[in-house]
């Protein structure tokens, strides 16, 4: 018998696999030395087979996420909008040059995915000159999009062969301007998900697309309230093997940035507890609270080196404490959210598994305590099941889910 | 002519900021307002996105010293492609400061015009003559 809206749903991580069908959701751990689709099959296979492709839907963030390189006019307008923009359309590996220093800047040795240039209100001319075409000639990069003044338009494009050019992101108002420039990228990020190898062969169990897992979790935001005990305003965690996710309603944004509403998510790439253990660790040993925070915990610093549960329990403890730290107002490179108005924060992904609720609010309790001066803290959900990227998945209708992909 | 203004450092004294909005805009100024709890850097950015012809802080709080006074050394970072008026007025000082002191402290730090509890009116019309007598 098939039911209306039989579905099966994957979500590829960089650690596990999590596949949910009629509600129950079962973890398979990763052999790494197998493509992933093989690894998938076997693992699921059986179950695969009871399906068929329309009634597949899979999520991955097993990819590695695309690179951007932003040229911009100033640190508080241009490079603050387009580096907001870039975060939320999934990319994470983002560098900034300031036009006034280009010609000091140092040109980056990989290839980047897109080069974003910016800068002025539509009316300002003579921005740019020769020192950004001598520099972008030394710049290795796939893709370049103009996103500022209306009056440069004319000028960059005769001198940059490949050039898009997209809206300008600064309004008239100085506000921001998401649309076409969060559109471009978000494309970006899916043709890289489906030109990667492996995820390529996902296709053949599958006829919908395959979306990002924190665009996912990010669609499931606006459902959280119905399913898990929570109060608004709220911000989801999902740390994982490879990245910390952290999901957030824009009005929790302590800015100037006037946006579309709506949620945010910001990715850290190097929070993860796994596979970027060695960054997190080193991320940690320069956060000048850590040694505080580790005897808060009782343990001391050689734990960081340890490979026992114990040791992977402090370690996604101070994922947590790390990634509050970087959206707090301690810390001025990400988007600075009102942590101090938060109700809920809700954890989820491989942590819930490995943290329970005392050790989760023992973190979050020194976190408020120490940075915000806070004693009370905002009640702690915790995912247990990891169901929340479930919600995001059944929010598209079928016929969504199986546009045509160009 | 285009003015980037704005209340600079933690100032939240909101009132006379969108006095000063309504006024410019009456005058015929085009305004970026970038409104309270501004920091420095943020106004030079915004003279460089907007090429505004005319900066006008206001303090009211005030710290309008502390938070002005590296004014100098920041617009060395920056290039303006036009002359931009540098424009300072509200409660410049704090308690039993001399108020005589006051304009040329500021003028010091980088400012082209200085009004410590000056009306804006009359402040606004000084400007206009400023720009006319520099055009
Ligand atoms: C209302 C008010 C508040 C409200 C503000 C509400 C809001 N969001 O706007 C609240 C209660 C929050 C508040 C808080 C504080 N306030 Co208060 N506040 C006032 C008050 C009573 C009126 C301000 C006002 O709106 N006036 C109406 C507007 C239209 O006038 P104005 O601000 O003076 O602006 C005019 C001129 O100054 C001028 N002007 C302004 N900018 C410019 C720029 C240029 C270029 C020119 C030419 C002219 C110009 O034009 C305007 C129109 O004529 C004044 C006292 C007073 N009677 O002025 C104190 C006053 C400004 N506050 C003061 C202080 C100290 C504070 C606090 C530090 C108090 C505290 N200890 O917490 C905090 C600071 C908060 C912060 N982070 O900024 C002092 C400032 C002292 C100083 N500079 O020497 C004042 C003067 C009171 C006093 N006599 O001590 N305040």
């Amino acid at each position: 018998m098939s039911a209306p809206n039989r579905k099966l749903l994957f979500d590829i991580g960089s650690t596990y696999f999590k596949m949910a069908e009629n509600g129950t959701i079962r973890h398979y751990f990763r052999d790494f030395n197998r493509p992933i689709f093989d690894d998938l099959m076997e693992k699921c296979g059986d179950t695969i087979a009871k399906y068929r492709p329309e009634e597949i839907q899979i999520c991955s963030s097993a990819n590695g996420g695309l690179s951007t390189l932003i040229i911009g006019l100033s640190n508080s307008f241009s490079l603050k909008y387009a580096i907001n923009i870039a975060f939320n359309s999934g990319i994470n590996i983002i560098d900034t040059v300031l036009y006034h220093d280009i010609d000091t800047a140092k040109p980056p040795v990989e290839m980047i995915d897109v080069v974003i240039v910016v800068g002025g209100i539509d009316g300002v001319g003579r921005i740019f000159d020769d020192r950004l075409f001598d520099f972008l000639q030394d710049c290795a990069y796939q893709n370049i999009v103009y996103v500022g003044s209306a009056d440069e338009r004319g000028y960059l494009s005769e001198k940059l062969e490949k050039l898009v050019v997209l809206d300008n992101i600064i309004t008239d108002k100085l506000k921001i301007n998401e649309g076409a420039l969060k559109t471009y990228l978000t494309d970006l990020y899916q043709a890289d998900i489906m030109g990667k190898e492996d995820i390529k062969h996902l296709y053949e169990i599958t006829a919908n697309q395959i979306y990002s897992t924190p665009y996912i979790v990010n669609r499931a935001l606006s459902h959280i309230s119905d399913r898990l005990d929570v109060a608004d305003p709220f911000i989801v965690i999902d740390i994982g093997g490879a990245t910390t996710d952290i999901h957030y309603s824009s009005d929790l944004v302590n800015d100037n940035i006037v946006g579309e509403g709506g949620y945010d998510r910001l990715v850290f790439k190097k929070l993860g507890v796994y596979k970027s253990r060695e960054s997190l660790i080193h991320t940690a040993r320069q956060n000048e609270f850590v040694y505080e925070l580790l005897n808060y915990l009782n343990v001391t610093e050689n734990i960081l080196e340890e490979e026992s549960e114990a040791a992977t329990k402090v370690l996604m403890q101070l994922a947590i404490f790390l990634v509050l730290y970087k959206v707090s107002r301690h810390h001025s490179d990400y988007v600075e959210l009102k942590l101090e108005n938060l109700n809920s924060i809700v954890l989820t992904g491989g942590i819930t598994k490995v943290l329970n609720q005392e050790e989760s609010e023992t973190i979050i309790r020194f976190f408020y305590k120490k940075l915000l001066h806070f004693h009370q803290i905002p009640g702690i959900v915790l995912d247990k099941n990891y169901e929340i990227w479930t919600y995001g998945m059944q929010e598209f209708t079928n016929e969504e889910a199986t546009k045509e992909l160009s | 002519m285009k003015v980037v203004t704005g209340v600079v450092g933690n100032d939240i004294h909101v009132v006379a900021n969108r006095l000063i909005e309504i006024s410019l805009k009456e005058r015929g100024f085009t305004v970026f307002n970038l409104g309270v709890n501004t920091y420095l850097e943020e106004f030079l950015d915004a003279i460089v996105e907007t090429d505004a012809d005319v900066l006008l802080i206001s303090s009211l709080n005030g710290e309008a010293e502390g938070w002005c006074r590296d004014l100098q050394i920041l617009k060395k970072q920056y290039t303006f492609r036009k002359d931009v008026v540098f424009m300072i007025g509200g409660n410049l000082g704090v308690g039993e400061m001399d108020p005589d002191a006051l304009v040329p402290k500021f003028k010091n730090y980088g400012f082209d015009l200085v009004f410590h509890q000056v009306d804006l009116n009359v402040g606004l019309d000084t400007l206009e003559n400023y720009l006319k007598a520099h055009a």
